[in-house]
């Protein structure tokens, strides 16, 4: 495996008796489009911000192709942002806000001009190149942050919720945008984002922070499929948790005794010892439900309480013993067989490779 | 719709004292003033009449004009002073402070105002004479004593004692509202800490500053005080001017003139300044 491009090794960063970022340990490889996700306040932001050195360190290095960074300056470092305000300077016009850098760099003005109009085109934003930046659309600004950060022709580029502030149509054709740009420039995104569409959309890794932890690090499939911890699968999609304690088991599945009855979940790699407390997840998706008793591993009675409907897909929500709630998501017409009024009973099943167990934390 | 042409009274009711109050304290004045320019005066008497004779008097006049350009002279160098003393505490203020200190430092700020500006300027006396505190601290590094009193540096100070306060306080307020994302922008791409001041930090201020460095002109280009107190009013300043205009033989037709040519310039200036200021940034090729 090569060399990472970046290394976190047990950073921490705090502001007065605030703790932002906890011991972090994290490789970011080279070429990878890496998302950190979390709620506000969880330290992704901190994390750019550090990358990006616009905050030191307080503990830790940070170390960038082997070089310590945790004091470089950020005018001496090659990390262009994608700002979540964007950041365009509002007295230049397009195609001078993406000079800027390679200005500061000392490149000649007809060079810089040259390189400068061929991002906007890139963009296809070459037309609005002379026009003042407060007078382009929410989209078209995009394209000039984006333009602006790439034309330094960066290994790695730091993108802060570029996305947040445009609507719901123009977000999924920027998504395609970046992960296209991506792919084809082969460097370094890292992307940070609230939105857990958008980092599962677009990353090839997740990480996951929690209160300045990484929460998990995985693909997103590894994340949606096997959250490590109830952090995660709480945050991560529509997970049912079930909490208990250990019956036994081996290396086929782990008896657990919930108060809605006895299910078996997959092994997990550390080994559970009987009469453990433990928690483990069930995908909403991975549900099934029908009006008789399934034949599934793992089967649970419970009654319809309310649905929602998102297009083709429907989460049910239902009640089960002592006033667990379960989530199931279904597509819309893979229900037309059931008897969908409040209050009727239905039975739940799943396997046990569906069910995951969590780590604590 | 015919209601458009009618005359709201009810907004007109409320909007009434702020006209009457324009018409009676400033347009009144101003039409008197303009029409005592063309009064002679016969006998040590003002006159009405209808004449250029003041008008021809005073702008063909060597001292009119020597008052004048000094004037504008002294007053922009005085503003430009006051900009780039107040540059760096202003700074300090807006990018280094917390915001508790810079509230606590506008406040200490505006205490100067609090007292009388005639007050401040005579307590200068006791600091730039000859025999002063300032020429006492220099004598002991063996330098001085210097001539403050009474000279150009001292209209200088009087003026800066006016407007480099204010100075500060407009140009705290106008970097303080910059948005600092700006500023991380252009370190982030490879901006030195210094030169973001040039790139990034002036262009955002330019109205705000434009605006500040307008008022300091207009307060010192008016100001009688310092030059007469701190000057010795060798070299007149207009206002100056229209007070020895006066004086002499009740010439208060000429005075008139000196005030109208002070108006009209503080009028280009300003409309100058805030055409400046407010430029539109350009839309289209």
């Amino acid at each position: 495996m090569t060399e990472p491009l970046v290394t976190f090794r047990n950073v921490e960063k705090r502001f007065g008796d605030f703790v932002a970022v906890r011991n972090m340990v994290l490789d970011i490889h080279e070429g990878e489009f890496l998302a950190i996700m979390g709620s506000s306040g969880c330290g992704k932001t901190t994390t750019l911000r550090m990358l990006a050195g616009l905050e030191a360190p307080t503990a830790g290095e940070i170390r960038m192709a082997g070089r310590l960074m945790n004091d470089v300056k950020p005018h001496e470092r090659d990390t262009p942002l994608v700002w979540q305000s964007l950041a365009l300077f509002p007295f230049l016009t397009a195609r001078e806000n993406v000079e800027f850098g390679l200005k500061m760099r000392g490149v000649g003005a007809a060079e810089r001009k040259r390189r400068a109009l061929d991002w906007l085109d890139r963009m296809q934003i070459a037309d609005f190149a002379e026009r003042n930046v407060a007078t382009l659309s929410g989209g078209q600004k995009q394209r000039v942050a984006l333009a602006r950060s790439l034309v330094m022709e960066p290994k790695m580029l730091l993108l802060d919720e570029p996305l947040s502030a445009l609507d719901a149509n123009l977000v999924i054709r920027m998504q395609g945008v970046l992960t296209k740009l991506q792919k084809e420039l082969g460097i370094t995104f890292v992307y940070v984002t609230h939105s857990q569409s958008e980092a599962f959309a677009m990353a090839d890794r997740v990480v996951i922070m929690s209160q300045g932890d990484i929460a998990q690090v995985g693909s997103p499939k590894d994340i949606y499929r096997t959250p490590a911890n109830r952090f995660v699968a709480e945050f991560v999609g529509r997970n049912n948790i079930l909490s208990g304690k250990v019956l036994g088991g081996d290396a086929k599945g782990m008896q657990i005794a919930t108060p809605q009855g006895t299910f078996t979940a997959q092994t997990p790699q550390t080994p559970l010892a009987p009469g453990q407390s433990v928690s483990f997840a069930v995908s909403a998706d991975l549900l099934t439900l029908s009006e008789t008793e399934p034949d599934t591993v793992n089967k649970a009675q419970a009654t319809l309480i309310s649905e929602e409907f998102i297009g083709s897909l429907v989460t049910l929500f239902l009640e089960g013993a002592d006033g667990m709630e379960f989530k199931v998501q279904m597509q819309e017409r893979a229900l037309m067989d059931l008897d969908l009024s409040p209050g009727a009973t239905l039975w739940l099943g799943w396997d046990a490779a569906s069910a995951s167990i969590l780590s604590e934390g | 719709m015919s209601t458009k042409h009618k005359i709201d009274l009810y907004a007109l009711t409320w909007r009434l004292p702020i006209i009457l109050w324009q018409l009676i304290f400033f347009v009144g004045p101003v039409v008197f003033m303009i029409a005592i320019s063309f009064f002679v005066v016969k006998n040590y008497r003002m006159t009405e009449a209808f004449e250029f004779v003041n008008w021809q008097r005073m702008l063909t006049r060597g001292y009119f004009w020597d008052s004048y350009w000094y004037t504008l002279f002294i007053a922009s160098l005085s503003a430009a002073i006051a900009m780039m003393l107040a540059f760096p505490a202003a700074w300090a203020l807006a990018f280094r402070a917390s915001e508790n200190l810079r509230r606590g430092a506008v406040f200490l700020l505006i205490i100067p105002f609090f007292t009388s500006y005639l007050v401040r300027t005579f307590s200068w006396y006791v600091i730039l004479a000859e025999s002063g505190v300032l020429n006492a601290m220099l004598g002991y590094v063996g330098l001085g004593p210097f001539k403050m009193l009474n000279t150009h540096f001292g209209t200088v100070v009087g003026y800066l004692t006016l407007t480099l306060p204010l100075a500060v306080i407009l140009q705290t307020v106008t970097m303080a509202n910059i948005d600092k994302t700006l500023v991380e922008a252009a370190r982030n791409l490879g901006c030195k800490p210094l030169a973001t001041i040039w790139r990034v930090v002036l262009p955002l201020s330019k109205t705000g500053f434009v605006v500040t460095a307008l008022f300091c002109f207009i307060l010192a280009f008016g100001d009688f005080v310092a030059p007469f107190y701190l000057g010795g009013s060798q070299e007149p300043t207009l206002p100056i001017l229209i007070l020895d205009t006066t004086k002499s033989g009740q010439q208060w037709p000429r005075a008139a003139v000196v005030a109208i040519m002070m108006m009209l310039t503080l009028f280009a200036v300003a409309f100058t300044a805030i055409m400046l200021a407010y430029r539109k940034p350009k839309v289209a090729r």
